[in-house]
């Protein structure tokens, strides 16, 4: 197990330095292919073993359901946008957007990528966690910044200024927190271990407690997205290529989540847990509510999509605000949902906007006939992301939504609703405007690449198979995890 | 100590004051370099390994590299100053005397009696600081210099609260910083390559 974490943490970073070195595309490709199939399947592996098994403790590594549901996302997203990148860069390179370097550098960022957001994931301290998460912002940052033009380095500098801003918050709290583990236990060698910290937790000085996990929470709630310190979300995700905005906007967020959940774990044995609860619920309500007129007026077709990312991180904020372990099961169950059907979004918003060489939803028109399968697809995944059963979005959303009810919070369960009908018309009303209007002038259309149509399909083929059943290994993670985030082991 | 923590404070004001990318880089300097003593003193008077260190480390990485790279990159931006900040420098200079008057109401409100009073509030103060010089410059370089004088800031709450976080986490928190100032600095060099302004406030094509 400890072998498989290592493997997990060195294949990316092994893959990443061997493609800066190849000046065949050929050979970054199949370097890639096999590099990212690997990490997937020694994620799976993890996985299937923590599921099977139960937490796993060796030295600074960690891995318990919690991290194995968060591994899931990265495995697939890493593998689908893989693929992807094998289609869309090519194209980029053929149409002479970029050169060979370019697509060096590409791959190497890229691993580096998955490499932090992995280790961000098996680590048992919230002081490394913190390097990682802020590592993970770095690496993605030169991949914001790719094209190199105005408005990628303009989004690519927001990205980098508000989110370390935020996340050296987030650093000030985590130290806080530190101070008040010393305070109880003096500096020992378990400093800011998370296991530690939650069997001392009920001991904490609740004042500095407090303060420390608001600055976490705005630290990491600005890397995940949560209005208001969303501003620079909708930039990077529209700046950065397709592939990217995929894993940014499906895995990075989820894993921005989930260090404020690590956290929330540790300080909700000692803070009142009404005063967590107004909180969360209210941060969540907010972002869902903010991403409204951005949606219902927008412009540009991945800033559609980056605006529904800040919709759905406040939807899993509010299940794990509601704090009942139906809602937390339907959080995580939508962790794993959003980041499929996001990435799925983007990528074929990646293929939408190389076609029609422009991000404008007014001169995206007639999809249906210029690319019927793409359009198809598209009409999908927006009605899955929207919730519209038999996809599995509409399975966790209704969930979170119906675990509300169940707590007796019937006004929140009913504004929530009403947010997310507004969300859904928004969604619809430009995607059908895409899909289905005039296309005015003749678009000459390449073919979708192969790969590239493999990681489509294959997301959307989990999106249909587990809105209608849940695995029973999932189901069993899903359910560890949520007793995990409730205090239990 | 004492003396120390007057420098730093005296650094931060002053970087409210600058307009020439230069000045502000080698006040930046000497402030980490105080940072770096005060560590060093501190690892003496704890009698503590890690954190000779660490103040090895905050040497090599904050007074030497970083600056290094900065003064790199405004040797190549001759022509840009930092002329008209959003809030002008004197009312920069008089919030940051109130963030410092702020930073010990808060220190005496959330940590009363901590035995380190002054240091943690000049660190909080710190922290302030750069904040406001990040959200009020519109130089890029001015903005790192300010999450710099921030990141300072940080990490003397941490030295002064607790003796310092645990040395692999310091260590990993050193080289996210030395990169995110790469970084910055590649996208700063970006930018005047492809002939725009370092001024940041004139990049507004995003929108919406």
């Amino acid at each position: 197990m400890g072998e498989l974490l290592l493997f997990a943490l060195f294949i990316p970073l092994v893959t990443g330095l061997l493609s800066m070195f190849q000046n065949k595309v050929i050979t970054i490709k199949s370097v890639n292919l096999v590099g990212s199939s690997m990490t997937s399947s020694v994620l799976a592996c993890i996985v299937f073993r923590i599921s099977a098994q139960g937490a796993f403790l060796k030295g600074l590594l960690y891995v318990d359901s919690l991290s194995a549901v968060l591994l899931t996302v990265v495995a697939v997203l890493s593998l689908t946008s893989m693929l992807f990148s094998l289609s869309y860069m090519e194209k980029e390179l053929v149409e002479g957007h970029i050169t060979i370097k370019m697509l060096q550098r590409y791959y190497g960022l890229f691993n580096v990528f998955i490499f932090t957001m992995i280790s961000v994931l098996v680590v048992e301290n919230l002081g490394l966690m913190w390097v990682a998460v802020e590592a993970t912002t770095l690496a993605s940052a030169l991949l914001v910044a790719f094209y190199f033009n105005q408005s990628a380095l303009e989004a690519a500098w927001k990205y980098v200024m508000v989110c370390t801003v935020g996340i050296c918050l987030a650093l000030l709290g985590t130290i806080l927190l530190y101070y008040a583990q010393v305070n109880v236990v003096g500096i020992n060698v378990q400093a800011l271990s998370w296991l530690e910290l939650k069997t001392i937790a009920f001991k904490l000085d609740p004042t500095i407690t407090k303060l420390a996990f608001i600055f976490i929470l705005i630290g990491y709630g600005t890397k995940a997205g949560l209005a208001p310190m969303h501003t620079w979300l909708p930039d990077a995700h529209s700046q950065a290529p397709s592939p990217i905005s995929g894993l940014l906007s499906g895995a990075l967020l989820s894993c921005a989540i989930y260090a404020i959940v690590r956290n929330l774990i540790v300080v909700q044995a000692i803070l009142n847990h009404e005063f967590l609860q107004y909180l969360l619920i209210g941060l969540a309500l907010f972002s869902i509510g903010i991403a409204i007129p951005f949606i219902l007026v927008q412009h540009d077709i991945k800033r559609l999509l980056a605006y529904s990312s800040v919709e759905h991180m406040g939807i899993i904020l509010l299940g794990i605000g509601i704090s009942t372990p139906l809602a937390i099961y339907g959080a995580l169950l939508h962790v794993i949902n959003h980041a499929i059907a996001k990435s799925t979004l983007f990528y074929l918003a990646g293929i939408i906007t190389q076609e029609y060489k422009t991000k404008h939803i007014m001169r995206i028109r007639g999809l249906i006939r210029t690319m019927p399968l793409v359009g198809t697809l598209f009409i999908i995944s927006i009605l899955a992301i929207t919730g519209t059963p038999p996809f599995s979005l509409f399975l966790s959303k209704f969930t979170i939504v119906w675990a509300s009810f169940n707590d007796g919070r019937f006004w929140l369960g009913t504004g929530v609703l009403f947010l997310l009908a507004g969300i859904f018309a928004g969604m619809l009303y430009y995607c059908l405007e895409m899909v289905f209007g005039n296309p005015g002038h003749n678009i000459s259309v390449g073919k979708v690449g192969k790969p590239a149509l493999l990681s489509i399909l294959f997301s959307i083929g989990l999106m249909i198979v587990t809105g209608l059943y849940v695995p029973l290994w999932l189901h069993t993670l899903l359910i560890k995890a949520a007793s995990v985030i409730m205090g239990g082991d | 100590m004492n003396f120390l923590i007057i420098i730093l404070l005296v650094t931060s004001l002053l970087l409210t004051r600058v307009s020439r990318l230069k000045t502000a880089v080698t006040i930046i300097l000497i402030q980490s370099f105080m940072v770096a003593l005060a560590c060093g003193i501190d690892g003496l008077e704890a009698g503590a390994a890690h954190m000779y260190i660490a103040a090895i480390l905050t040497a090599v990485i904050k007074v030497g590299l970083i600056p290094y790279a900065l003064l790199n990159i405004v040797e190549k931006l001759q022509y840009e100053r930092e002329d008209h900040p959003i809030l002008n420098v004197n009312s920069s200079s008089v919030t940051a005397c109130i963030a410092i008057v702020l930073a010990y109401g808060l220190i005496d409100q959330a940590l009363p009696g901590a035995n380190s009073r002054d240091a943690l509030a000049t660190a909080l103060a710190m922290t302030l600081i750069g904040l406001l010089i990040i959200m009020t410059r519109r130089q890029a370089i001015m903005q790192i210099v300010g999450l710099i004088t921030m990141e300072n800031g940080i990490y003397l709450v941490g030295l002064s609260a607790t003796k310092g976080l645990p040395l692999i986490i310091e260590m990993g928190i050193f080289f996210d910083v030395l990169v995110a100032v790469v970084v910055l600095v590649i996208l700063t060099h970006r930018i005047k390559l492809s002939g725009m302004s370092t001024d940041i406030s004139r990049l507004k094509k995003l929108k919406g």
